[in-house]
């Protein structure tokens, strides 16, 4: 029964069938027993013997159906049916065995709950239910023959019995159309929320992975291109951590680290970028270690900045704890700058030490003025993030969906709603179809025993006004408003009063009673998203109402409240085991429905981002693969040196590449100029004269688009020693992106503007390449998507 | 004017280092070119000597403030050849000195390599197209742009991504000389549309003359 959670029934259509199936059991085997019981108890000693024969079997059989709820998977469906096909047979048998009025109601009391449980224990398997309820029509008409042999068997408890299994089968198709939808929309709102969070942690990642790889490989490469003649030995261990930092996926790190340790790594440099550390560590700081990680990497790189910018060789790195965090300050007193004035896309600061704290869901601030030094301070706080991305998202590597909570509570209220919009439509068909098919029937037949007869009629009239009203409320998807409810539920009282009391005490309960067996639903109908408290108490002063009835007309016999007793349990007993079901479901189900729905939603939502992070990092990666990686391989492994020339030019044009790469993900109004100055940057970097010159107006280039366009400049920059000028043409067709260089080194260079290896060529960028003497022109260009079947050329 | 008769300047900019470069430039140019006058006020171009020379170089970004378009439609009004040097590296301006009558339009980026000819060019009624004026056009979406043909736009575009009419020329596989005349022609088509002012009417003139385009195709 436990289908495939996506392609089977969701959390509240499955919760709601295995409640109802665990309700009808329990139901019909009390009944079964305690009327049983009574049957053999009320049994002439004579016929004990063969009564408990026929009875024990049925309880033994209830016994197991019992038995298999706790243990779904043990018993074939075969069986079960069998055994439940056997209990009404037995039941029904016993009628003529014990004899007498008494006996006709308590086998067509257990009869009839029978079928009716059928409905919701074979929910799935209408077939089989249906089945039942045949059989037990069958079994009722025999057992009437054999008790009254000679009597024609009567049609009326037929048609009642058939009535009744109906509108099981109705309440039970409504209910369950509603749990349906209720889990289909919440799906619809999963799917859209999980968009965003697997959105969400994709951003996040991307930005430690950009963080990551500008202070390893990034860095290493235009250390590489820039420098000539000094000592390289630390470049091959460098370089080889490099490509693993490159390859491990960030955010799968687990478990606590000691920040304290961590520091205590932190490197101080080689030769002249040494920074000597002054370390005041209150340690252990044990802190998740997302985190610790980030404060780790944005220290070692606040170090370097140290070393490269501030003109001092000495800096002081304290860290303490601070309620159920961590802090950790690096000042030094260095020249120091103004931040302000430090662009969006210098990434060592925004990207490094502030974004990457940000992402982990602490904060980092810088501050510095010129002239007074500077002091970068981190901040973790375990509790300001433990709602969101906190410990358990450390403790599953991927970041938790945040106010899951929140949107819990908002799942349950909606399942709730929806099961008892439900719950309350399947009473008022129960309510209607009865008041005018049993109800109705008894009312027009009996009318000669009423005294008055207008009584009865009127109080018909009310019990249906009541049910036309607040259904009308129920239909416009309105909550009945508190008066009209209690107004409405003090009618039905009134009418069960009139009906009491105006019936021959001596017909109470009995046929002519249209009344006693129907507003108990009028008023479960009313009182259904109130707790099952309200309806007994309903039920009680209903049936204190017809016992006084028949008490004050004198002693009623033995037998007759035997009946009576009989009578109440079939019907009140029966419509209260309905309402604290109807509690049941709306007070457990639903929260368990809204639970499984969140953990199935939650572990969907994990897998997603899981094989996102999964796919992005490998699509990253292989971006690299072709470019970056083996530069850093054949540096890590002594195969190229960076003595080398070609080596360093190549080294610069793969800094120059990631440079644009990292500022991808920048907000400006014009990314291709942002991601060309990057670009443009780092020869600038190098010392060479880079004019860029900018004409039309510029619009929208996807990202891809942008990469290929302005690769080439990455490559011939790279490559260029003194001069070069940069341009972008906006047309209405197209954009151009062009680099003239008047000396750029090495032919190979060249081939590799032109077709950059290892990239997908995307037939929409043309590039075209003119050399002349020593000037090498190449010129990038995108048709614009607006424009139709202009040539660029 | 004859191609070799010597040509008087009138400089001004406000800048003292840009005057006396420019004052070498004039001097090492291959026809004598005098400096008449030179100053950090568009009076100089007004009064004697300066008010005879026969090309104003004009920086339209003088002390006053804004861009310095009212002196320059008068100078315009007034028949002389004013060649516009700025600090300006954008389109729209470009275009707006053309549109009022000015013989070229240089960046200061650019003047090493153009004013000298720019300035000669402008002395003689000829058009001259630097880069940057090049990439403006190329690019001009306004309503009452002439109409260009796709090749002439690439040139345009082409000279001022690389400034280098022998790239240019090996990328198209033309002459120089016919990248150049694509240039001339697309000059003479600004000088026909807007605002009429002498200067162009006589750059226009001098082109049918010099048989560089046909009246046709105006």
């Amino acid at each position: 029964m436990a289908a495939e959670p996506i392609e089977g029934p969701r959390s509240s259509e499955r919760l709601l069938i295995l409640a109802l199936e665990r309700f009808g059991v329990w139901l019909r085997s009390i009944v079964v027993c305690l009327c049983g019981a009574l049957g053999v108890v009320s049994a002439d000693a004579a016929e004990v013997p063969l009564a408990l024969s026929l009875l024990v079997p049925a309880f033994l059989a209830c016994g197991v159906r019992l038995y298999s709820l706790r243990r779904p998977r043990l018993f074939p469906l075969a069986l079960l049916w069998t055994l439940d096909a056997a209990v009404v047979v037995l039941t029904g048998l016993s009628q003529p065995v014990i004899g007498g009025e008494a006996a006709n109601v308590m086998v067509e009391a257990m009869v009839g709950i029978s079928v009716v449980a059928f409905q919701y224990e074979w929910a799935t398997r209408p077939v089989a239910g249906a089945a039942l309820a045949a059989l037990g029509a069958g079994v009722s008409v025999l057992g009437d023959v054999l008790s009254s042999p000679g009597q024609g068997p009567d049609v009326v408890p037929l048609v009642r019995m058939l009535i009744q299994v109906g509108l099981s089968r109705a309440a039970y198709l409504i209910i369950r159309g509603l749990a349906r939808a209720a889990d289909r929309s919440a799906a619809v709102r999963a799917a859209a929320r999980r968009e965003m969070e697997v959105a969400a942690a994709r951003r996040a990642t991307e930005r430690e992975y950009l963080a990551t790889l500008h202070d390893t490989a990034s860095a290493t490469l235009l250390m590489v291109s820039q420098g000539d003649g000094r000592d390289w030995s630390w470049l091959p261990p460098r370089a080889r951590q490099d490509l693993e930092a490159m390859s491990a996926v960030p955010g799968f790190e687990t478990g606590s680290v000691d920040l304290a340790a961590l520091l205590g790594c932190v490197p101080e440099g080689e030769g002249q970028a040494r920074v000597r550390l002054k370390t005041r560590i209150d340690g252990p700081l044990a802190i998740p270690s997302g985190p610790g990680l980030a404060i780790f990497n944005g220290v070692r790189e606040a170090v370097t900045n140290v070393a490269r910018h501030a003109g001092v060789r000495e800096a002081e790195l304290r860290a303490w704890t601070e309620g159920d965090g961590a802090v950790v300050e690096l000042s030094d007193a260095g020249r120091g700058f103004d931040p302000e004035s430090v662009p969006a896309r210098r990434r060592g600061i925004n990207g490094s030490i502030i974004g990457r704290m940000h992402a982990v869901g602490g904060s980092a601030t810088v501050t510095s003025r010129p002239d007074t030094g500077t002091r970068v301070q981190w901040r973790w706080h375990g509790q300001a993030l433990a709602p969101q991305a906190g410990d358990r998202a450390q403790a599953t590597g991927v970041p938790h969906p945040p106010r899951a909570q929140v949107q819990h509570t908002a799942d349950v209220r909606f399942i709730r709603g929806r099961l008892l919009y439900g719950t309350q439509l399947a009473v008022l068909l129960i309510s209607l179809v009865w008041q005018f098919t049993i109800s109705l029937r008894r009312l027009v037949v009996h009318q000669d025993m009423y005294r008055p007869a207008w009584a009865q009629t009127a109080a018909f009239v009310c019990l249906a006004a009541v049910a036309v009203i607040g259904g009308a409320y129920l239909l416009r998807g309105r909550r009945i408003p508190p008066r009209v409810r209690w107004l409405s539920l003090g009618s039905v009282l009134a009418v069960s009063a009139v009906c009491a009391f105006t019936l021959p005490p001596e017909q109470s309960t009995g046929a002519p009673d249209w009344a006693f067996g129907v507003v108990g639903w009028h008023a479960l109908f009313l009182l259904a998203d109130l707790r099952a408290g309200v309806f007994a108490a309903f039920l009680g002063a209903h049936v204190g109402l017809n016992a006084t009835a028949v008490f004050l007309s004198g002693e009623p016999t033995v037998t007759q409240w035997a009946i009576m007793g009989i009578s109440t349990i079939g019907s009140c007993g029966f419509q209260l085991s309905v309402g604290v079901l109807m509690t049941y479901l709306l007070h457990g189900t639903a929260p368990a429905a809204g639970t499984a729905a969140a953990r199935e939603e939650e572990l969907r939502t994990r897998e997603r981002i899981h094989e996102d992070m999964q796919r992005d990092h490998k699509e990253r990666y292989r971006a690299l693969t072709a470019t970056t990686v083996p530069l850093l391989v054949g540096l890590g492994h002594g195969v190229l040196s960076p003595h080398d020339e070609e080596v360093r030019l190549r080294c610069g044009v793969e800094a120059a590449r990631m440079r644009r790469l990292f500022a991808e993900s920048d907000a400006v109004l014009d990314p291709l100029l942002n991601e060309l100055r990057a670009c443009v940057e780092v020869a600038e970097h190098q010392g060479v004269t880079v004019s860029l010159a900018v004409r039309g107006r510029p619009g929208e280039v996807p990202v891809e688009v942008r990469r290929e366009l302005i690769d080439p400049v990455a490559v011939i920059l790279g490559r260029t020693r003194s001069t070069a000028r940069v341009t972008v043409v906006w047309t209405p067709r197209a954009v151009r992106v062009s680099v003239v260089s008047e000396d750029c080194a090495g032919g190979r260079g060249t081939d590799e503007a032109a077709q950059a290896p290892g990239r997908a060529t995307n037939a929409q960028v043309a590039v075209e390449r003119t050399i002349r003497g020593g000037s090498v022109w190449v010129e990038a260009g995108w048709r614009r998507p607006a424009a139709s079947g202009v040539d660029l050329t | 004017m004859s191609d070799n008769a010597p040509v008087s300047v009138v400089v001004v900019d406000d800048h003292p280092a840009i005057l006396s470069g420019i004052e070498a430039w004039f001097a090492a140019a291959r026809r004598p070119i005098t400096v008449v006058a030179a100053g950090d006020s568009v009076r100089e171009a007004w009064t004697a000597p300066g008010s005879t020379a026969d090309v104003v170089v004009l920086d339209l970004q003088l002390a006053e403030g804004g861009p310095a378009f009212g002196s320059l439609r008068r100078l315009v009004d007034a028949g002389r050849q004013v060649v516009v040097y700025s600090m300006r590296d954008d389109e729209k301006t470009a275009l707006n000195c053309l549109d009022l009558g000015a013989a070229t339009y240089l960046t200061k980026s650019e003047g090493r390599d153009h004013l000298v000819e720019a300035t000669l060019a402008a002395a003689d009624e000829r058009p001259y197209m630097p880069p940057a004026l090049a990439g403006a056009l190329g690019t001009n979406t306004r309503a009452d742009r002439p109409q260009l043909s796709v090749r002439e736009e690439n040139v345009l575009i082409e000279w001022f991504q690389s400034e280098s009419k022998e790239l240019v020329a090996q990328r198209l596989g033309i002459s120089v000389r016919t990248v150049n005349s694509y240039l001339d022609r697309v000059r003479i088509k600004y000088a026909n549309v807007g605002r009429p002012a002498r200067t162009k009417a006589s750059l226009v003139a001098r082109a049918i003359q010099d048989g560089l385009v046909d009246v046709d195709d105006l």
